[in-house]
Formats: structure tokens, C-alpha cells, sequence
């Protein structure tokens, strides 16, 4: 009989999820859904913290394997690679004992039936300890940056003076931020009422950076919807939208809405007579929409529709606000999603900016004369964001940015584009976020 | 000392039931001190001589951490049964895969030692959960037996590929 150590097996699903993600080209969420189901609850989070930290430096473990192993593995062992790098990983950069990392990742071989390789794991870390590959200096500048050269390209070039930084805080982990309803009390409020350990932020009333990340179904008030799970950044959005807006109902779109945390927080602004459609293409995710409604007592039109058609789903009564949270690259938020790096192409970019401009072009005409539209992605490339929207005030004589923030104290988060605002990863803490603020004047 | 060949599922030399050792001696005792080097070698916490293709009724177990706590259990019979214990078993007959079973958290066993004495022994949890699933490889009977057919047709399907490939690999080799 045999039986298998948690540690053993929280480094085979760590291999098994991050193979997933760099053969299979599958996403780091759907990887570890599959690794919970096979695992204790206990073990998730070493799991997780194996596969952020292997896909966060992806390019220099993979570099530093490449001056270990003389040829690569056959391809149907791809996943023995990736138990090398969560060896490496475990030795370089984790408090776990050496001889603890070496044993756990030599046996977990074994638990992805293929024992043959426990002899060179063995061999292998310990050449690793011995010859200190860990210092050893990057060859290139996908290992010296742990991104792919055409995203380190694209990101000098968006951002001369800054692409370093926006490289090295999408290689940190990122903070939980908690957004607290508003309906409730203020971020300081809660803080106070139950002791919390975190940080506020001045211009985001109802943001609180916790200190430690918390399980969120132990934090006081989250089944009673009294708090969500939100970047700080994401929650300029909504304020952003409504700044200024008339009491009384106002008409709300929220496109692309899934999962719901924007639309829950303009439900928490716009109170109990709020006129709110959420919109979003993806059936499955409309879900998690509801999920977040219910748990939060709050409720709105939710359809599966695409933003891009409204032929198909508008009623064609127009909308006094539009919240346009479009699809993108992501590029803003690969601290927390750092299959990112591997997953994206750079052909996507050009793909997701035509999409984002047929949505934008699209909404606009549901908009009412006065309406303003909020133009969002947590993207941090000029193709995606400013080029966006430059083009359409350029080519739509109804629409002219509108320069004004719901709060002053978040200018000096941003950097100022033409046109636009943008938010990038790392700044207090935040995540990377574009923002342009449209108003429909008569044409 | 030799490590000795796991045959794995589906051989059907794991169906073979055992039959008692009928003289407990050094060449009885140098497979068992085998058993041992193979299981520790594996690594297992239990072996049952019909793994290693020896149909007599004779198993091994140690499930301490240390290494230091070896049964060696000849003509096992299972006197009594109480309690229940569900624990992930895996076989070192069945590689790599990992499920619930449940058995009986205590039992009392009547044995042989390695000197051939008679002994009267009670096991509680891994232990006896080990011991119950040794007794069944001597009985023709693995733990994927306590599984959905789906579940084990898919352990079988697995397991005949890896054993193909292997196969492939060694000719490839050659």
C-alpha cells in the first residue's frame, strides 16, 4: 500500500496546473479549479502560491533549467518540467527547507506516475544548491524581466520612462482590496468597527487595503454584503460614471459586466430606484453576475448580450450613463493573473482594440444627448486605451472627452493621457487601469 | 539483499490467490528482508508477497515515518472487525493513483512471525487499514476493486498506456 504526503501532492497538482497553462495554453483559474477538485482545502494555498510564483518568473527558472538539463524532455513529459521549476522555485525563493523541497518535488515523480525521473530531479536540484543557479546572471531580457520580448517591446515603447516599473509591479503580488457597500459605512468606518489591519486611500471612500489577504468568508460583514473583493482601481470606476448625476432615476448600462463588481457598486450609489442593465456576452459569467446581486441584496436587468450588437438586445430607450468595462489584454492586472504573460499574443492586441472600438462605436448611439460614457480597461497599452478613443473623438462630432473626476484626490494616481487617465499597477497599490470619460453633446 | 518487481494492474498475476507458507525459513526470511527493501524503496508502507509475483500468504508494513516500525505477517488470519476508517489509499500496484476507501479502523490478527512463532496481534488505524488491504492482495483482491466500474476501467485504461509507452521506450532503447 501506498500513501502520499500532502506536501508530495501539493507538488504534483502545483506541476500539473502550471503544465496546463504553458503546453496547453490554458488559464492559470481553470488550472487550479481542476487541482481543487483534487485537493484538501488545507493544501490550496501552498498549491497557488507554487503556480503564481513559477508563471512569475517563468523566463528565468525556464533559463535557469535550460543550464541543467543537456536536451529538453520528451514532450509528453513537458509536466516533469515543470515539477523541475517548482523545485527551483521552492529553493530560490520560499522558506521551505532545501531538503524538504528536494524530497517533496523528487517524490511527487512518483505521483505523476512517472518514477523514472525521481533519480534526475534528484540530481538536478541538487546541482542546483551546489552550483548556485539561483544568482546566476539573465542571459536576455525575457529572463532578466520575466515577460515575453514582444510585451517587453510594446511596453518601452508605450511607456519610455516607465515600463520598467510597470515590469517590476507586474512581477510583485498584488494586495487584496476590500470595497465596503456604501450603503453601510464608509472604508474608515469598517476598518474602525472591526479592527482591521489595511490602508485607505484618500479619493476611494470605500476602498481598504488589507495588510495580510484574508479569506473572504471570514471577514465580518461579507455574507451580509456588506463588503466585496475589489482593486481600488476598478473602484474609481463607478463614482467616475455617476459624478455629478442628477438625484433621482437615472438610466445605467453596464457593459461587459461579469462578474458584477462594477455593477454592484453603481447599485450601492444609485440606491434602491436604480434603473440598471448589465450586460455581458458570456451566458456562464451572467452567474456570477446574479451570485454578487443576491449576496448583496441588490437588483438589476441582467441579460447575455453582446455590447457590440445592440440590435439585438436594446429596447431602444437610451441610457443617461454607459459603463463600457471593455475586454483587453489585461496587461494592467498580470500581478494577479501572471499566465497572462504567456498567454497573450501579440496578435491579440490588434483583435481586442478592433473589438474595443466596434463596442465603443456601438454604444455610443444608446447613449442620451448630455449622457456620458466611461471607457475602461485594465490595460496599460496606448493601442488599446488612448489610441481607442482618440480615433472616435476624432471621427464622431458628438463626443468630447469630459475632464472631470468625481474626486480630486485621485489625479495624482494617474498619469494624464490624450485622452484619458491611466492607473498604473503598483501605484498605491492598485491595479493598471485606463479610464476616458465621454460626453455626448448635439452634434 | 534485492529489490525485487512490482507487477502492476492489470497483470493478472495480482488475481492469483495465495497459499499459506508452509515452512518459515532463511529463504523465507531473505524474502521478507527483499519485501522490505523493495516497499521502503518504492516508497510504500505496505507490500504483500503476491506484488512480487510469490503466491504465499505473507506481507510487510511499516507505516512510521522513521522507518522503524517493520511487520512482517505470515498466514494472516483476521479474528475480528470493528469501526470504521476511510483513508486515500494508493498501491504500489496501481501507480500514481489516489482514492477513498473504507475499512475497519481495528482489527485483531492471528499470524506467524519471522521466527514462525504464533501471534496474536491488534491493529488500529493506517496500520490496520494496511493490513486489510495486504490480506486482499493475497486474496486475488486490489483497492480499485472498492471503486466505481467508470472510475476503475479509467485507472485501467491509464495504467496499460504507461505500460505500452514504457514498453515503446525499452524497444527504443535497445
Amino acid at each position: 500500500m501506498a500513501i502520499t504526503k500532502a506536501g508530495v501532492r501539493q507538488r504534483a497538482e502545483a506541476a500539473i496546473a502550471i503544465d496546463a497553462v504553458v503546453t496547453e495554453g490554458r488559464s492559470l483559474d481553470w488550472a487550479l479549479a481542476r487541482a481543487d477538485e483534487k485537493l484538501d482545502p488545507a493544501d490550496r494555498s501552498m498549491v497557488r502560491m507554487l503556480c503564481f510564483g513559477c508563471l512569475r518568473y517563468h523566463w528565468q527558472l525556464r533559463a535557469q533549467l535550460r543550464m541543467l538539463l543537456e536536451r529538453p524532455l520528451k514532450a509528453r513529459d513537458s509536466v516533469i518540467e515543470s515539477l523541475l521549476i517548482v523545485g527551483f522555485f521552492q529553493l530560490s525563493d520560499t522558506r521551505v527547507p532545501d531538503h524538504a523541497a528536494v524530497s517533496t518535488t523528487v517524490d511527487a515523480a512518483r505521483l505523476l506516475r512517472r518514477p523514472k525521473y525521481a533519480g534526475l530531479i534528484n540530481a538536478v536540484l541538487r546541482n542546483y544548491m551546489r552550483r548556485n543557479i539561483s544568482e546566476s546572471e539573465a542571459q536576455d531580457d525575457e529572463a532578466r524581466f520575466n515577460h515575453p520580448a514582444w510585451l517587453i517591446e510594446h511596453l518601452r515603447k508605450d511607456w519610455p520612462d516607465h515600463w520598467q516599473q510597470i515590469i517590476s509591479a507586474n512581477n510583485d503580488r498584488a494586495p487584496m482590496w476590500l470595497r465596503v457597500n456604501g450603503q453601510h459605512m464608509t472604508a474608515a468606518a469598517y476598518q474602525q468597527a472591526h479592527a482591521i489591519d489595511g490602508q485607505l486611500l484618500p479619493g476611494a471612500d470605500q476602498a481598504l487595503r488589507l495588510e495580510k489577504p484574508a479569506a473572504v468568508d471570514e471577514l465580518p460583514g461579507f455574507e451580509l454584503g456588506h463588503l466585496s473583493v475589489q482593486d481600488a482601481a476598478a473602484q474609481m470606476a463607478a463614482p467616475w460614471l455617476l459624478a455629478g448625476h442628477p438625484d433621482g432615476v437615472v438610466r445605467v448600462l453596464d457593459a461587459c459586466a461579469a462578474p458584477g463588481g462594477k455593477t454592484c457598486h453603481l447599485l450601492e450609489l444609485l440606491g434602491a430606484d436604480a434603473d440598471l442593465t448589465a450586460i455581458d456576452n458570456d451566458k456562464k459569467r451572467l452567474t456570477s453576475i446574479q451570485e454578487n446581486l443576491a449576496r448583496l441584496g441588490m437588483d438589476a436587468t441582467v441579460l447575455a448580450a453582446d455590447a457590440s450588437k445592440p440590435g439585438e438586445w436594446w429596447n431602444g430607450v437610451g441610457f443617461d450613463r454607459i459603463l463600457l468595462d471593455a475586454p483587453c489584454s489585461a496587461t494592467g492586472v498580470i500581478r494577479r493573473h501572471p499566465d497572462i504573460k504567456l498567454l497573450r499574443r501579440q496578435e491579440d492586441i490588434h483583435a481586442l482594440a478592433r473589438r474595443q472600438r466596434q463596442m465603443l462605436a456601438a454604444l455610443w448611439a444608446l447613449l442620451n444627448p448630455g449622457g456620458r460614457l466611461l471607457y475602461v480597461t485594465c490595460s496599460v497599452l496606448v493601442e488599446e486605451n488612448e489610441a481607442v478613443v482618440g480615433d472616435f473623438l476624432s471621427t464622431h462630432t458628438d463626443a468630447r472627452e469630459d475632464r472631470v473626476l468625481h474626486d480630486y484626490n485621485i489625479r495624482d494616481l494617474m498619469y494624464d493621457k490624450t485622452p484619458g487617465f491611466q492607473v498604473l499597477p503598483g501605484t498605491q497599490g492598485m491595479d493598471g487601469f485606463y479610464f476616458a470619460s465621454l460626453e455626448k453633446v448635439s452634434g | 539483499m534485492a529489490k525485487l518487481t512490482i507487477l502492476e494492474f492489470p497483470d493478472p498475476r495480482l488475481r492469483r490467490r495465495a497459499t499459506d507458507v508452509e515452512s518459515v525459513d532463511d529463504t523465507l526470511r531473505q524474502l521478507i528482508d527483499d519485501m522490505f527493501e523493495t516497499m521502503y524503496d518504492a516508497p510504500g508502507i505496505g507490500l504483500a508477497a503476491t506484488q512480487v509475483d510469490v503466491h504465499r500468504r505473507l506481507l510487510v508494513a511499516d507505516v512510521s515515518s522513521e522507518k522503524d516500525d517493520p511487520w512482517a505477517l505470515i498466514n494472516p488470519v483476521i479474528l475480528e472487525r470493528d469501526g470504521v476508517e476511510v483513508t486515500e489509499e494508493g498501491c504500489l500496484s496501481v501507480p500514481g493513483f489516489y482514492e477513498e476507501v473504507e475499512r475497519s479502523g481495528h482489527i485483531q490478527v492471528r499470524f506467524l512471525d519471522r521466527e514462525g512463532a504464533e501471534v496474536e496481534a491488534e491493529f488500529t488505524g493506517l496500520l490496520a487499514v494496511c493490513v486489510q488491504h495486504e490480506i486482499d492482495h493475497l486474496d486475488g483482491k486490489l483497492f480499485v476493486d472498492y471503486l466505481s466500474e467508470a472510475k476503475r476501467q479509467r485507472i485501467r485504461r491509464r495504467l496499460v498506456k504507461d505500460q505500452r509507452q514504457r514498453q515503446h521506450d525499452a524497444a527504443a532503447a535497445l
